[in-house]
């Protein structure tokens, strides 16, 4: 199916799994191979008529679960991949989220949230979106409660402080500096983690935009990167014990990869009452492109491949499902959690 | 005290549930009595040796239970655990346990030893405020005597590897004694790749995480160890191998420098920038013992101090001796009054404001007067120069804004507010803005002073305004911060708590705006939307204005430090304590950063880390941000002098 049938025609692409019912309780792990890359050249965006659209466009979803099931289960359940309401094109930010349990796993201990909307009146606002991913740690489901939570957590106390007020037109949102709020999201957070999943942890990186400012705050070991044609920038810092020897020059890479401490976290959600949040704020040229995800992509796909997925895919849906596949490929011998914005331009 | 969380991945770790209850007899020699502790590897009772009917002898009894399944693997382990329990037991030491008995029962090994009758320095921190600092380094001499025991046996040195608050005792004569031997090490579980966890260990040496373990490791434990308890900072907590982002005297002032020294290098993460050997550190520890307390010693930075003896203080770099080590001013220049404001250099020649009522123009290379110009008030403004038009602009106190020839000093036009003008102009887009104590920005036409719009802010405005290509910015004393349209029509507003009269500063690249407040915060912001990202909190009011360079925001307070903080993250990279506030501005060049303080001195840090390079003492506090021209760094104090250093590498 051509790029722009998928954009604006109705009709399912067959590869998508069937709609229209409940979502299978734990998604089949995406194991098909990869078609070789070929093609030496690299696909631009099409350029495309302006699309109809409603004035302003609400989208949000939860892996999770969150808003229908509860935590009981403890599973994730991937919403049907052309749920998306695709927004490619060069007006507003266009966004995927893509999840998997992984080859070797019993559990996806992984969550993420996304929220985007962008808005066309007199009342100028700006595109206004909020991106987390979390992967949980603990054992008797304790993971997959504590990343739900951190996503839960942080999404809702944003869209309260920040996204609301947007939508509102009030000044409530630019109160307090908007890392300074998402920091505060991240230790409610942890809060609700500490006291209701006391034996769990989590990681959480939550990404907000707002106009082309990217507002980052980060614990643990997913990653945010930003992503342009020709290179792959790491904006997180990985808080765990290899990194931080990598970092004083006390262990190479490739020391690291095979470290019996590999997965030693020094930070995250859960850990203690109190945390340092690490926060970040970046000016996002046009048609640059920030990619969430947790080390279930990182640990498997270097930064080149992840790099040449999404320069092949301008579609962030598609990237973010080659970049599970990818990873699962590679062995997948952990949940994989992705999701690609990419600005407009 | 906080815990360290373990997370253990996949399932529980099964260790629950199987301690022995009291009454227990081992060995039909050992009753248990109770659970002492539970450490890492199992369980430590305390027990009554029965042997002696008579005497109640204690032992402590330790527990050594693994989780690996496999038998190979176990059985290796536990002659591992054998084999350093005899070695241990060939060891005499008053500071080490000494060991009794070694037996294995139903899949468990038991290790009897010396029942010590005191507590850790863990239980110790959490049940005191404050340690006597004397006490502290008669531990770590102690400390020093047995990890020197250890280090020297033969064949093979001992590398104790563990050393923690946990791991050290303080029995019941207040001596120091060593638990927990590495003999657990053999039982450590592993776990990679099987799940993540959270927590380190907070104490051990980087070389430790390549399978190395020498006596400088344990140097490094000892020092991890001294700054945990003298800081109480659990490093398990902190990010791992960061302790010399928590210097000690943040938070304990009552340790002398020099044992900050000690531990410092102690830390240090490269082994060969350490203390070598055990004896080398206890020597320093010694030193220190033999002073009084109350001596001042010498730092980096304060004035010297003579040193005399032959220890490792000698080869610590002494950055200063006060009085920039002969450096001198390459010319002064005394105008007759206050200089409140920062010199502006145009080609061969420099311009700068007294609070004399004067403009002053002299010669950049020998300081000579070239002209002066009086207004009828003290100039609070710093001079700006219009290249077009060659004119230099200024404000002054008599309410007026003057624009001079630059080379004669002639007026060229001037404006006249309703108060007294403190902020400087900026110079864009053919205009010139600023601000006046009647509370309004002003955008003049730059070639005849011609307004073309005024914003009433509504309080005095006394920072010089940012201007963009679309948007100009001007805080006020009221504490708001305005983004203007070049019409001069508001578009957006965000509000500090306090006033505000620090200049903002632009950073082109990324749009972003900073500024600080009296309410002791520093702001970023988006400068086109006005939509804030962070603030820095430092602990007083911040006048002074901030600077960027390399990612890096410079700013002083009044809380008495210079900060150095990562433009995007906020993160402190480094501050540096001027004791007196700061409200002076500072200005990088090259790879350091310039500024003055309330304290009479100017100061050369390195601008990465924050040391101090030099610093010359003024006759007054200064106020107003250096300017850097070509090989000479101007600065104006309240002395009534103009500075005017040569620019050393």
């Amino acid at each position: 199916m051509s790029f722009f049938r998928r954009l604006f025609s109705n009709q399912a692409d067959p590869k998508s799994p069937p709609t229209g019912r409940t979502a299978p309780l734990v998604d089949t792990p995406v194991n098909t191979p990869t078609p070789s890359v070929a093609a030496p050249s690299i696909p631009e965006v099409p350029i495309v008529d302006k699309p109809l659209r409603p004035t302003a466009e609400l989208e949000s979803r939860s892996v999770n679960g969150l808003g229908t099931g509860g935590l009981t289960d403890g599973v994730t359940r991937p919403l049907p991949q052309d749920a998306l309401i695709d927004l490619t094109g060069n007006e507003h930010l266009a966004f995927g989220q893509a999840t998997d349990i992984g080859m070797v796993r019993t559990n996806n201990q992984d969550s993420a949230f996304s929220f985007f909307s962008a808005a066309r009146s007199a009342f100028e606002r700006p595109d206004f979106g909020l991106f987390v991913v979390a992967d949980g740690m603990g054992g008797h489901h304790d993971g997959e409660k504590a990343s739900a939570l951190a996503a839960r957590a942080v999404g809702a106390y944003l869209m309260d402080k920040i996204g609301m007020s947007l939508l509102q037109g009030d000044e409530r949102y630019n109160e307090v500096p908007i890392t300074e709020a998402m920091s505060d999201a991240v230790l409610k957070a942890n809060a609700d983690v500490v006291q209701k999943v006391p034996d769990g942890g989590t990681t959480c990186t939550a990404v907000m935009v707002i106009g082309d400012m990217a507002y980052i705050a980060h614990v643990g070991d997913s990653r945010a990167y930003f992503v342009q044609r020709e290179k792959v920038e790491r904006l997180t810092r990985d808080h765990s014990l290899v990194e931080r020897l990598i970092e004083l020059e006390q262990l190479t890479r490739e020391e690291a990869e095979d470290h019996p401490q590999k997965n030693v976290l020094y930070r995250a959600l859960g850990q203690t009452d109190t945390i340092e949040v690490d926060t970040l704020t970046r000016r996002l040229p046009p048609r640059s492109r920030i990619l969430i995800c947790s080390d279930g992509l990182w640990n498997q796909v270097d930064d080149a491949k992840i790099r040449d997925v999404i320069n092949l895919h301008p579609n962030p849906q598609e990237a973010c499902s080659e970049l599970v596949k990818l990873a699962n490929n590679s062995g997948g011998l952990d949940n994989v959690t992705v999701i690609l914005l990419q600005l407009p331009g | 005290m906080p815990e360290t969380k373990q997370f253990m991945g996949m399932e529980g770790d099964g260790r629950n549930d199987t301690s022995l209850k009291a009454n227990v007899v081992l060995q039909n020699r050992y009753k248990i009595l109770g659970v002492i502790g539970g450490g890492g590897m199992g369980t430590v009772y305390q027990a009554r040796d029965l042997m002696f009917t008579e005497a109640k002898r204690l032992v402590a009894i330790k527990e050594m239970q693994s989780a690996v399944t496999d038998a190979n693997l176990r059985t290796t382990m536990l002659r591992n655990f054998q084999r350093e329990a005899n070695i241990l037991a060939t060891l005499s030491h008053p500071a080490i346990p000494k060991i009794f008995d070694f037996f294995d029962l139903s899949d468990r090994a038991y290790l009897v030893m010396e029942y010590i009758n005191g507590r850790d320095l863990e239980v110790i921190l959490s049940q005191t405020k404050e340690l006597p600092i004397d006490k502290v380094i008669d531990w770590a001499i102690e400390l020093c005597d047995v990890l020197d025991y250890l280090h020297s046996q033969t064949p093979n040195p001992i590398i104790f590897r563990d050393m923690k608050p946990s791991n050290v005792m303080i029995d019941a004569l207040g001596r120091v004694r060593l638990i927990d031997f590495g003999i657990a090490k053999a039982f450590v579980r592993d776990d990679s790749g099987k799940g993540t966890m959270i927590g380190t260990e907070g104490y051990s040496a980087p070389e430790q995480y390549r399978g190395e373990a020498i006596p400088a490791s344990d140097i490094f434990g000892l020092g991890a160890t001294l700054h945990h308890i003298l800081t109480r900072k659990d490093p398990r907590l902190e990010i791992p191998f960061s302790f010399h982002e928590r210097p000690i005297p943040n938070f304990n002032p009552t340790v002398p420098s020099r044992m900050v020294s000690i531990i410092e290098k102690s830390l240090a993460k490269d082994i060969p920038d350490r203390f070598q050997t055990v004896p080398e550190i206890r020597t320093a520890f010694n030193e220190l013992r033999s002073r009084p307390l109350s001596m001042p010693y010498a730092t980096t930075g304060s004035s010297g101090q003579p040193q005399q003896s032959t220890n490792f203080f000698d080869d610590m770099t002494v950055n200063s001796d006060g009085d920039l080590g002969g450096l001198q001013p390459k010319w002064k220049f005394k105008t007759e009054d206050e200089i409140r404001v920062s010199p502006t250099v145009y080609r061969d020649m420099v311009l700068v404001g007294s609070y004399d009522t004067n403009m002053w123009a002299l010669k950049l290379d020998s300081g000579e007067q070239v002209w002066k110009y009086a207004t009828r008030g003290g100039i609070a403004s710093s001079p700006t120069v219009d290249e077009t038009n060659k004119n230099v602009v200024f404000g002054s106190e008599d309410f007026t804004v003057y624009a001079l020839d630059v080379r004669s000093g002639r007026i060229s036009w001037s404006f006249q507010t309703k108060d007294r003008i403190r902020s400087g102009a900026r110079i864009a887009h053919d205009h010139v803005f600023f601000g006046s104590d009647d509370g309004k920005v002003y955008a003049l036409n730059v070639l005849n002073g011609r307004m073309l719009w005024a914003f009433d802010a509504g309080a005095p405005v006394r920072s010089r305004p940012v201007v963009t290509e679309e948007i100009i910015i001007v805080p006020s004393a009221t504490g708001e911060v305005y983004g203007l349209s070049l019409s001069g029509q508001r578009k957006w507003t965000y509000r500090t708590r306090g006033a505000v009269y620090s200049s903002p500063y632009f950073e082109p690249n990324e749009g972003s705006l900073f500024v600080g407040s009296s309410d002791g915060f520093m702001y970023a912001f988006d400068a086109h939307t006005g939509v804030s990202s962070w603030r820095f909190r430092t602990g007083a009011a911040v006048i002074s204005s901030p600077t960027e360079n390399k990612g890096l925001l410079y700013f002083g307070s009044a809380d008495g430090y210079m900060y150095a903080v990562n433009a995007q993250t906020s993160r402190e990279k480094w501050k540096f304590n001027a004791e007196k506030p700061i409200v002076g501005s500072p200005i990088v060049h090259k790879d350091a950063v310039y500024f003055g303080g309330t304290d009479e001195y100017f100061y050369c840090l390195d601008a990465n880390t924050g040391k101090e390079r030099w610093k010359y003492k003024t006759g007054g506090a200064i106020t107003s941000a250096p300017t850097v021209s070509n090989d000479l760094i101007l600065v104006g104090s309240l002395d009534h002098i103009l500075y005017a250093f040569p620019l050393i590498n």
